[in-house]
């Protein structure tokens, strides 16, 4: 009766991509998905290396999570900061992170930050920049601190010091200029802080606070919330409402369980 | 029709299409005004943006007309700027005509004809005319693009109007709240002492400020009463 | 006298569309009243090949889709004719795409003591040219030393948006009042129609409105029960129409000309109105 499906292409299929941006043109809205507008940040330093992002998501001009975490765990030694559409960032980095978990189970070695790079590349490479992430990742590794930018397509490049986001350029005018080889750790955390924050008081994508996650040899220290430069001021009055306020149209009161008299219990004996 | 030949910006002769003629653009920014008995609130933010950039974090589009009257912009920068600059105009013309000040509803119908000669071509711009009337009560007049206008007791206009407005209408107005007195359509609002108004102007803007990310950096505040016009700026976020 | 200030606010040929004179823009204000700059309908055109076509790109008047400038629009308007006179009634709503600008927009536009006109469509536009035809009633008033009837009004206002037909003007008006020949009522829109009738509803909410009207109407209703009718199809109509609500504001008119009757909150008439089908 119902003939099954006879799946003989490979590879992948675009149709769904190619019906929603027709859809698209012909003037349906797609969902507003939420945006890490994002600024996020990392450099490497004399003895690892320094993550950073700001706190903000946005849906369309809204602001839609005013301190969400954009610097995702991949390994005990490697952290991956995140920019594009959230559930991207947020689901990529997730299998990415399991995926290092069963390879270092499977061969009892320390993960290298190379691995997850490339199973990052080719898995966003395989979607064609549909999967909206533009990450940042970095990690130390038994050959040292590594750092590198995968951007959606899949293309990747090796650096000391990489900006990613919409506030990419005003945390990169930070770093390129004062950046240099062989910074001390907290020289390299503070310029991490001023390049965030560059992004934050200058990309309307970004805001809120600073996160970072400094990476070295053996130890990680994840500084959620290190900056807090954006504190809301408090309110000149409260908007608690009187009891009454609501309306109430109609009362109704029903009893959810019944209860009987003659099954209490016999405590006689 | 005779407007294709008095009209010299229509070229009869030539037959290509103009791929792309887009003057518009949204330089986002929030207006709010609430008029009270014997005053009127208008208060802007002052951030300047185009897309994901801030052009500059002090630009005011709030202008003192008179003594009286206060006018609100919100939309594409240029042509907030021609209408004001058009009001002033027009009522210097008045004022060397007729040897008084215009009110504030006489620039209200002003403003709604001159919006209105632009049907064809709407400014970008969404204003709020506030101030006080020939009674000296407070007043607000809010437009659409093209002159359509009305007195309201309240109103807020630009990118955060969504988050304002309803704040406004509940905590003005009262809608929504069982029990509390109603705010007719059109009368300024009684009820608000200025202190209380601007307890809410202010609550508005550094909530609407955690929101939405076109509206911040400074809150600029005019207070009309028949003392003249106050103006205070009072920092916003600027993230 | 009165001829000079006639003659000061009339353009030498009746001026429908674009006249010769110059922008308003061009004219200095020390030339004479800044009045004038506002007294001639001379309309800035973009400077496209398509000025009709730039003007559907960036506005809209007729639905909720996500244009850059959203203009305000109404919603349910009716207006009938009866025994002894004419109801009109209408909602309150404005809309800009899909947000409620206003709950208390005036959608009957008192053109003279003896003229109504109703809104709906692009607001700016019934405002103005209502607003322009009461100028013009004046005028003829002037002119003529008696009263413009209603047939000629609405044709003045017919020919006035008739001229720029095709240029994307949206209006839906009933133009009603008291004349020689006792109680009027004309339908007028943006494409130049104009029709006489005893029994208009306009809007997007007219559909709701037309089907509680017809089931009530009849010539010699009471004055109060016209009112009601009136009143309560309005009220059906914002029931069930989205882009209508707000108050109901209803005017009546008879041989001394207009009265306002009545605004009540839609909200206020519904319990008032559930609560008298509940009751036995």
């Amino acid at each position: 009766m119902s003939a099954r499906i006879d799946q003989t292409a490979t590879g992948f299929d675009f149709g769904l991509a190619k019906r929603n941006a027709s859809l698209e043109a012909s003037g349906v809205k797609a969902p507003n998905a939420t945006k890490t507008g994002t600024t996020i940040v990392g450099l490497i330093f004399k003895d690892g290396l320094v993550l950073g992002a700001d706190t903000r998501a946005t849906a369309g001009s809204i602001v839609a999570d005013k301190n969400c975490e954009k610097i995702h765990y991949i390994a005990p030694n490697m952290y991956c900061c995140g920019a594009g559409t959230a559930a991207d960032t947020e689901y990529t980095t997730n299998m990415i992170s399991s995926q290092m978990a069963l390879h270092n189970m499977s061969t009892g070695r320390e993960s290298r930050v190379v691995t997850a790079m490339t199973l990052l590349k080719q898995y966003l490479f395989r979607y064609q920049g549909h999967i909206s992430a533009a990450l940042v990742l970095g990690g130390y590794d038994v050959t040292g601190p590594h750092l590198y930018t995968i951007y959606p397509h899949g293309s990747t490049d090796k650096l000391p010091y990489v900006t990613m986001g919409s506030g990419s350029l005003a945390a990169m005018s930070v770093f390129e200029s004062r950046w240099r080889p062989d910074m001390e750790r907290q020289e390299a955390i503070d310029m991490v802080k001023d390049a965030i924050e560059a992004g934050i008081f200058n990309d309307l994508g970004s805001g809120s606070n600073v996160d970072v996650c400094v990476i070295e040899k053996g130890k990680v220290d994840y500084l959620r919330n290190y900056a807090k430069p954006n504190e809301r001021v408090q309110k000149e009055q409260s908007y608690k409402f009187a009891r009454g306020t609501t309306a109430v149209i109609k009362t109704s009161i029903r009893d959810l369980v019944t209860v009987t008299e003659d099954t209490a219990m016999d405590i006689t004996a | 029709m005779d407007m294709l030949a008095t009209n010299p910006a229509v070229h009869p002769t030539s037959t290509a299409k103009q791929a792309a003629f887009s003057p518009y653009a949204d330089h986002g920014g929030t207006n709010l005004a609430i008029a009270g008995a014997d005053y009127c609130i208008l208060a802007s933010d002052t951030r300047q943006s185009s897309g994901y950039n801030i052009n500059t974090r002090f630009a005011p589009k709030t202008f003192k007309l008179s003594d009286k009257s206060v006018l609100a912009t919100a939309g594409c920068q240029p042509d907030c700027n021609m209408v004001v600059t058009r009001v002033k105009h027009s009522m210097k013309g008045y004022k060397y005509t007729h040897n008084k000040e215009m009110s504030t509803p006489a620039i209200a119908q002003m403003l709604s004809i001159m919006l209105y000669q632009k049907r064809f071509f709407p400014y970008y711009d969404f204003n709020i005319l506030g101030g006080l009337d020939e009674e000296g009560k407070g007043c607000v007049f809010c437009y659409d693009a093209v002159g359509s206008y009305e007195r309201v007791p309240c109103n807020a206009y630009g990118s955060a109007s969504a988050l304002i407005q309803p704040f406004l209408d509940n905590q003005v107005r009262n809608k929504n709240q069982q029990g509390k007195e109603k705010v007719t359509e059109f009368d300024p609002v009684a009820r608000l002492s200025i202190d209380e108004a601007m307890r809410i102007v202010k609550d508005a803007f550094t909530s609407a400020t955690e929101r939405d990310i076109y509206t911040g950096d400074f809150l600029q505040i005019f207070i009309v009463t028949s003392a003249g016009v106050e103006e205070q700026l009072h920092p916003l976020k600027r993230d | 006298m009165i001829s000079d200030i006639v003659a000061q606010y009339t353009t030498p040929e009746a001026s429908l569309g674009f006249g010769s004179e110059a922008l308003p823009s061009q004219r200095g204000f020390l030339s004479g009243d800044v009045a004038h700059q506002f007294n001639s309908l001379a309309f800035d055109l973009p400077r496209t090949q398509d000025p009709v076509d730039f003007l559907h790109t960036y506005t809209d008047v007729k639905s909720a889709e996500d244009n850059l400038i959203k203009l305000a629009h109404g919603t349910t308007t009716l207006a009938f004719k009866y025994a002894s006179g004419v109801v009109v009634a209408t909602d309150s709503r404005a809309t800009q795409g899909s947000v409620i600008s206003s709950q208390s927009v005036k959608k009957v536009i008192e053109i003279n003591p003896y003229l109504l006109g109703t809104m709906a469509g692009g607001a700016a536009d019934c405002a103005f040219w209502e607003r322009e035809l009461g100028r013009r009633c004046r005028l003829y008033e002037l002119r003529n030393k008696e009263r413009i009837s209603v047939a000629a009004a609405s044709k003045l206002l017919a020919n006035m948006v008739y001229s720029y037909k095709g240029m994307g003007l949206s209006m839906g008006t009933m133009i009603s009042g008291w004349d020689k020949t006792g109680p009027n009522l004309f339908y007028v829109d943006n494409d130049g129609l104009r029709l006489k009738g005893d029994l208009f509803s306009v809007g997007s909410g007219a559909t709701y409105a037309y089907g509680v009207l017809d089931s009530g109407y009849n010539h010699e209703l009471s004055k109060a029960d016209a009112i009601e009718l009136g009143k309560r199809s309005i009220y059906h109509a914002t029931h069930r129409d989205a882009y209508s609500g707000g108050s109901v504001r209803v005017f009546h008119i008879n041989e001394s000309g207009w009265e306002f009757i009545s605004l009540t909150d839609v909200d206020d008439l519904h319990w008032e109105y559930t609560d008298q089908a509940r009751a036995p």
